[in-house]
């Protein structure tokens, strides 16, 4: 084409590559590369759509009962959803692609009015492998997020609004049916003992991450700076040891607590006996409050190395001129920890006691490997959540033994609710988004 | 003199409380491995000072011909492997990407990343379980190795990136002017300097899978491809008390850790303290 012709080409672009994905890259463009490539997307995008639309009418109704066929027959509501869930992902992901052909074909339209040329085949080539390098590298992290996180999430948040549950609503058997806010007015008003549960596991909850996150911060950063200040020789034999707990994994160590704590054979009751310190039996793991003492008591155990770890790390990052000076001034030991030891480790460390509260409410296995949740208490039986049960170890227990998902999922809806401020404090407090590239 | 008395006291205090804080450390790790080596099943029947029981290889006899107990290990081995290859692989050119290169969507997706990894994956564990049994994935290693990479994709890329978005950028533009492609620049340039962040990442990300517990509880159904965390907790539920047992297989997995984290720990502070203060 001469300059002419690209000066009639020009404004055709725009409506050609809303049109069809690549076609203005293969007709008024010339991109032949580009454009058969975007072209095949939608190509594909068009063979499924029928499947599509099939799969978007069964996420609205998730499948009708056929008790007339054999179980192994009938529709499975489940995978309606999540089909449907997953249908939504790639049309959404089309959309984008799209999106992204139109704004190549206006860039490139725009390149060739300026520079009045058309790129060889080659050059187009070599132009699409690296415009293609970006696309390709990060293919394959995109297609993981959406496929194993964003579409569970997703997924999870539906089956909030069906009454997808044993015994009635397990699919394939029988069919799950959209039920609105039914699940989340029971849950937190309509029947007595799941509401309760749920505002006694959520206090919990809340409770729990507090104690958790100070006792470990604080008990941490206690150790390390004793430390810092003892001249002993034999320092670094205690730092390793206090490192031991973080090196154990959380399973191993926390199912040795319990059994040590175990009431009628463990060993701390015995030792404890041994000494003449107790007359009888401790129940740590089978009173409500003992045992949510105790779950507190390992966890500072277990999680107090970390803080330590990090506190040590803020202490090297202090000048020692800041401190040197301060003794030349006749500032003491503990002056000097009060006034510039102190506050700048506070200062540094601080955010990681937000970011530690949020990993705490979904601490897991801190909880779970302890006490499996237990105790039970009153409504126990019914809703499966124990003395010491936070909410994700509910969301465990309703999952796994009592299989009520529309419950667990009410549950995990709550969780992302309670940790959307966490989301909006971990943007906030990115590089990127005070030097405002986001 | 009142002075250097009162420093001694305090010295001693400081001393007293360091040793109450390594007894109480120590005593369950020594009870775990005095039981490790002792003879009987039943933690009831052990005594309350360590080692007083006497010594037997048994337990460790007994894992390694009676039960799973190698398998649950390689099997272990291999998904923590995995994971950490395919997220090192992954995540470091997801990382580069964001770091260097200008596309569409690119603030909405670094954004959606940041909130995604707030969230823990298991809360969508429902959903797992059903796509890993679209994809032909459930009941298999690589379905879990996938469920692991893609949890930590969130957090991973970006803690990458932003190691990434200190290399000064003159580095890879030089490499371009000498007509290094963007692959080049990223595996002889990038990569290379980016070697402190990405150890601490094939680190952790291999760390973790040892001890997961939910997600191979979902996942792992059929006895030869149980993890080892699935198997000793099977020794220890309430229908069955086996401490020892427990104890020793414990042992031989947290041995390794405990050693890699001592001699690393100058290097381990160093890293905690980039990847989680200054972001």
């Amino acid at each position: 084409m001469t300059r002419p012709a690209i000066a009639r080409a020009q404004g055709k672009a725009l409506p050609l590559a809303l049109a069809f994905m690549g076609l203005a890259h293969l007709t008024v463009l010339r991109q032949r590369v580009k454009g058969v490539v975007f072209a095949f997307v939608e190509i594909i995008f068009l063979l499924l759509l029928p499947d599509s639309i099939g799969k978007l009418g069964q996420l609205v109704t998730l499948g009708e009962p056929q008790l007339e066929l054999p179980v192994k027959q009938r529709g499975n509501s489940m995978f309606m959803l999540i089909d449907g869930v997953m249908t939504l992902a790639m049309i959404a992901l089309f959309a984008v692609l799209y999106y992204i052909s139109v704004r190549s074909a206006l860039a490139d339209e725009h390149r060739q009015a300026l520079d009045g040329k058309q790129l060889s085949v080659r050059e187009q080539f070599g132009a699409f492998a690296n415009s293609a390098f970006h696309v390709v590298g990060l293919a394959p992290a995109v297609i993981l997020v959406l496929f194993f996180v964003i579409v569970p999430l997703i997924f999870s948040a539906c089956v909030a609004f069906t009454n997808y549950s044993a015994p009635d609503h397990i699919p394939p058997a029988k069919t799950v049916d959209w039920v609105g806010l039914e699940n989340f007015e029971r849950l937190f008003s309509g029947e007595a003992e799941w509401a309760g549960a749920l505002t006694r596991v959520f206090v919990w909850t809340v409770v729990w991450a507090m104690l958790a996150t100070l006792t470990c911060y604080f008990g941490g950063m206690l150790m390390a700076v004793l430390l810092q200040e003892s001249k002993l020789r034999i320092k670094p034999f205690f730092r390793a040891v206090f490192i031991l707990p973080y090196a154990i994994p959380v399973v191993v160590s926390m199912l040795v607590w319990r059994n040590l704590l175990n009431g009628a054979f463990g060993q701390v009751n015995q030792t404890l006996m041994a000494f003449g310190l107790i007359d009888q039996a401790i129940g740590w793991l089978s009173d409500p409050w003992l045992a949510k003492f105790a779950v507190v008591m390992i966890n500072l155990w277990a999680g107090f190395p970390y803080f330590m770890l990090l506190t040590f790390g803020a202490m090297t990052a202090i000048s020692p001129d800041v401190t040197e000076a301060a003794r030349l001034d006749g500032a003491t030991g503990f002056q000097r920890f009060r006034h510039i030891t102190l506050p700048l480790v506070l200062y540094q460390t601080a955010p990681l006691i937000i970011i530690s509260f949020a990993h705490n409410i979904n601490n897991f296995g801190a909880v779970f490997f302890l006490t499996m949740g237990d105790p039970t208490v009153e409504d126990s039986t019914v809703t499966g959540a124990g003395g010491t049960d936070i909410m994700v170890s509910w969301i465990y227990k309703l999952t796994i033994t009592l299989m009520k998902y529309n419950y667990a999922s009410v549950l995990a809806v709550v969780i992302f609710v309670v940790l959307a401020p966490f989301a909006i404090f971990n943007f906030r407090r990115t590089k990127s988004f005070k030097e405002g590239e986001l | 003199m009142s002075r250097s008395w009162l420093r001694r006291v305090n010295s001693l205090v400081i001393l007293a409380i360091l040793i109450m804080v390594t007894v109480a450390v120590v005593w369950p790790i020594l009870h775990m491995m005095s039981a490790a080596f002792a003879p009987g099943n039943n933690i009831a029947g052990l005594s309350i000072v360590p080692f007083a029981d006497g010594f037997t290889a048994a337990h460790f006899e007994y894992l390694l011909t009676q039960t799973n107990y190698p398998r649950w290990f390689l099997n272990t081995l291999i998904v923590a492997v995995c994971t950490s290859a395919g997220t090192l692989v992954v995540a470091s050119t997801g990382a580069y990407i964001f770091s260097r290169f200008q596309f569409a969507f690119k603030r909405q997706m670094l954004m959606s990343m940041l909130i995604l990894e707030v969230f823990p994956s298991f809360v969508g564990m429902i959903a797992i379980y059903v796509v890993l049994y679209r994809f032909g994935a459930l009941d298999t290693l690589w379905g879990l190795v996938l469920v692991y990479m893609a949890g930590n994709l969130p957090f991973t890329i970006w803690l990458v990136k932003s190691y990434m978005d200190n290399i000064p950028r003159a580095l890879d533009e030089a490499a371009r002017i000498d007509g290094a492609s963007n692959l080049r620049v990223f595996s002889t340039i990038i990569l290379p300097v980016s070697r402190p962040i990405l150890t601490f990442l094939a680190v952790t990300s291999f760390a973790a899978p040892w001890m997961d517990f939910i997600f191979p509880k979902m996942v792992l159904r059929s006895p030869e491809n149980q993890t080892l965390a699935l198997g000793l907790f099977s020794f220890v539920t309430d229908k069955n008390n086996d401490f020892t047992n427990f104890a020793a297989g414990s042992l031989i997995v947290a041995v390794p850790f405990v050693v890699f984290f001592i001699l690393t720990q100058k290097s381990l502070i160093a890293s905690l303290s980039s990847g989680a203060m200054k972001e």
